[in-house]
C-alpha cells in the first residue's frame, strides 16, 4: 500500500540501528530525512488546521523509553475481557479511520512512532514466558499503531515471525487493516503466528475507513497468508448499527466464507462502536461528512457512546447465529462489552480474562 | 441582495442571542434555502441559544444520516404541524425538539415506545415502578416496590409474580431478543 509519507525524522541515539538504516534505504524518494536529538519532539502535534491527520504523514524513528509488554488499555474491570497482551511496538497509523481512538488517545504525541530497539521486547516476553511456565499467551502488536503497515518499509514483522516461531507456549497476533503481506510470505510461523484482520462492510469502508485496503483485498490478503501456514482471525469490530448493517455484514460474511471456510478461520470477535464523548467530538470534527458517527447512539454506564443497547446487541446475536451456522465450534468473543451482554448474546458467562488468554493463545 | 440581507438578519439574531461564532459559520455556510428555513424557525419560535443549538445539531445530524435538506426535514407535516400550529412559543419550541429528536433517533424512540407500552400492559399496582434505562443506554431493568408493611409487600410481589413471563420477556427485549424487533 502506498501511504502518504511527508518527513522522516530519526533520533541520533537510533541513527546506527538496523531499523534506521532499513527504512532508510527503503525509503521513496522525495521523503526528507531529519535527525533529531529527542525523538519525542517531533512526535507533538504540528501546526495546522488538522494536527492529528498531518502527524499521520510524518514517521519518527525512536527509542522506546519503558516497558514494551502491557495488558490490552482496553481491559477494565467493567468488561469481559479476552485476555490480550500488547507489545508497543508503534504508536500510530497512517490510515485515519473516522471512528479511530487512537485520535483521543494519542492526541498529544501524534507523530506515528517506530521504536528503534524492538529487539528488547522479546527479552520481556521471554521473562514472562519464564514466568509462567506451561501458561499461554496471545501477545499482539496491532493495538497502538497496525501491526502491519509500513513493513514493507521497517521489515519488523520477519522479526517477530522468526522470534515466535520458536516458542511454543507464545502466540504472535498480528492486526491488519492493510494488505501488506509481501514480507510474511517469505517465512514459515510454524504455527505461532496468527494474522488477523478487522473486517467491516464495504459501506462502512467507504465512508470511514480512509487508506486502508478494501475489505475483499483484506480477505484476499487472508487466503494468502493462511496458504502460506499463518493462522487467520477476523475482528468485526467497530460494528456499526446503520440502517443496512444486518444485510451488509451478511453480506460480508459470505465473501469471507467463500474464501476462507470457516472451519479454518481461528476466531472472530465482535464489538460496537463506542466512543467516549472527547473522542465522539473529535471525530466529527474532524469527519463531519461521515453518516456513521451520526448513529442511534446512547451514553452507556461506562461513560461511552454506543447504539441504544437493545439495538447493539440484538445485531451482535444476529451476526453471532450466522456465525455459529457457518461453524458450530467457531471461537467468539466480545470485545469491550459487559459480562451480562456476553451471556444475552454468547448465551453463556464468559471465562476470566487468563483463560480466554490462553484459549485463544492456542486456536 | 436578498442574501446579503438574510445574512444580515442571521448574524443579528446571531448577537441577540449570543451564538457561538462556530455555529453562526456552520448557519452561513448552508444553502440559502436551508439558511432562510433555520432562521423562520429561530424567529417564529423565538428559540433560545441552547434551542437553537440543539436543533440545528439535530437537523444536521439527521440530514448527514438521512441525506436530504434541512429545510426538507422541517417541511416534513409532523414538525410542520408544531411549527405553524397553537400554543405557546415556549410549548411549541420543546415540542420540535421532541420532534427533531424523534425523527433522529426514529429506532431508539421506537423501541422505547414499545417497551413503554408493554410496561403500561401489565397494570402494575401503583406501588410498583418499572424503571427503563436512560435511552436505553444499558441492558438494566429497574424494578421499585413501594411497600410500608409486609402484607403490602407480600400484595406487590403477589402482583410481580403474577406478571413474571411478562416482565421477564421485558427484561430479555432489553438486551437484544426478538421480542420486539421489527420495531428497531
Amino acid at each position: 500500500m502506498n501511504f502518504e509519507l511527508e518527513a522522516l525524522f530519526v533520533e541520533e541515539d537510533a541513527r546506527a540501528s538496523a531499523l534506521a538504516e532499513r527504512v532508510i534505504a527503503r525509503l521513496p524518494a522525495g521523503v526528507a530525512v531529519r535527525y533529531v536529538a529527542d525523538g519525542r519532539s517531533a512526535t507533538r502535534p504540528p501546526a495546522g488546521a488538522d494536527p492529528f491527520g498531518a502527524a499521520k504523514r510524518r514517521i519518527v524513528l525512536m527509542r522506546h523509553r519503558g516497558g514494551f509488554l502491557k495488558s490490552c488499555p482496553a481491559g477494565s474491570s467493567e468488561f469481559a475481557c479476552c485476555g490480550y497482551q500488547v507489545m508497543i511496538l508503534a504508536s500510530n497509523c497512517p490510515m485515519d479511520c473516522s471512528y479511530c481512538f487512537l485520535q483521543e488517545y494519542v492526541a498529544d504525541n501524534p507523530g506515528l512512532q517506530i521504536y528503534t530497539n524492538y529487539h528488547e521486547a522479546f527479552d520481556e516476553l521471554d521473562r514472562l514466558a519464564a514466568r509462567a511456565p506451561g501458561r499461554s499467551f496471545r501477545i499482539g502488536t496491532g493495538e497502538l499503531a497496525d501491526s502491519l503497515a509500513f513493513d514493507t518499509l521497517t521489515g519488523i514483522s520477519r522479526d517477530l515471525v522468526e522470534y515466535f516461531a520458536a516458542r511454543q507456549n507464545l502466540l504472535l497476533e498480528l492486526k491488519t487493516k492493510t494488505d501488506e503481506i509481501a514480507n510474511l510470505l517469505t517465512i514459515d510461523p510454524k504455527g505461532r503466528t496468527l494474522v488477523s484482520w478487522t473486517l467491516s462492510p464495504e459501506r462502512v469502508f467507504r465512508a470511514s475507513e480512509h487508506h486502508t485496503a478494501a475489505p475483499a483485498a483484506r480477505i484476499d490478503a487472508a487466503r494468502r497468508v493462511h496458504e502460506a501456514g499463518y493462522k487467520v482471525a477476523f475482528h468485526l469490530d467497530p460494528i456499526i448499527a446503520y440502517a443496512e448493517a444486518e444485510a451488509d455484514y451478511a453480506a460480508l460474511l459470505e465473501e469471507l466464507f467463500a474464501l476462507i471456510p470457516p472451519e479454518r478461520i481461528a476466531f472472530i470477535s465482535l464489538g460496537g462502536l463506542r466512543m467516549t464523548p472527547t473522542l465522539r467530538t473529535i471525530a466529527r470534527r474532524r469527519f463531519p461528512s461521515d453518516p456513521m458517527l451520526v448513529g442511534e447512539e446512547a451514553l452507556a454506564p461506562d461513560g461511552r457512546y454506543r447504539a441504544f443497547t437493545p439495538l447493539r446487541l440484538g445485531l451482535f446475536t444476529r451476526i453471532r447465529e450466522r456465525l455459529t451456522r457457518a461453524h458450530p465450534q467457531l471461537p467468539i468473543y466480545l470485545c469491550m462489552e459487559s459480562p451480562s451482554a456476553h451471556r444475552r448474546v454468547l448465551g453463556a458467562p464468559p471465562a476470566s480474562p487468563a483463560q480466554m488468554g490462553a484459549r485463544l493463545a492456542r486456536v | 441582495m436578498i442574501e446579503r440581507e438574510q445574512s444580515g438578519r442571521i448574524r443579528d439574531w446571531a448577537v441577540q442571542r449570543r451564538l457561538p461564532a462556530a455555529i453562526v459559520e456552520r448557519w452561513l455556510g448552508l444553502d440559502a434555502a436551508d439558511r432562510d428555513a433555520l432562521l423562520a424557525l429561530a424567529e417564529g419560535l423565538r428559540l433560545r441559544t441552547g434551542q437553537f443549538v440543539s436543533a440545528f445539531e439535530l437537523l444536521e445530524e439527521t440530514r448527514l444520516r438521512d441525506g436530504g435538506d434541512v429545510a426538507g426535514i422541517l417541511a416534513r407535516g409532523e414538525l410542520r404541524g408544531v411549527i405553524e400550529g397553537g400554543g405557546s412559543r415556549p410549548e411549541r419550541a420543546h415540542l420540535l425538539l421532541e420532534g427533531l429528536r424523534a425523527i433522529r433517533f426514529p429506532r431508539l424512540r421506537a423501541a422505547a415506545a414499545g417497551l413503554a407500552e408493554k410496561i403500561a400492559e401489565l397494570k402494575l399496582p401503583l406501588s410498583i415502578r418499572v424503571v427503563l434505562p436512560q435511552n436505553l443506554g444499558s441492558d438494566e431493568l429497574r424494578v421499585e416496590l413501594t411497600a410500608r408493611s409486609g402484607a403490602e409487600l407480600e400484595e406487590l410481589l403477589d402482583a410481580l409474580a403474577a406478571r413474571r413471563t411478562a416482565l421477564c420477556r421485558i427484561a430479555d427485549a432489553l438486551g437484544g431478543s426478538d421480542e420486539f424487533e421489527d420495531e428497531f
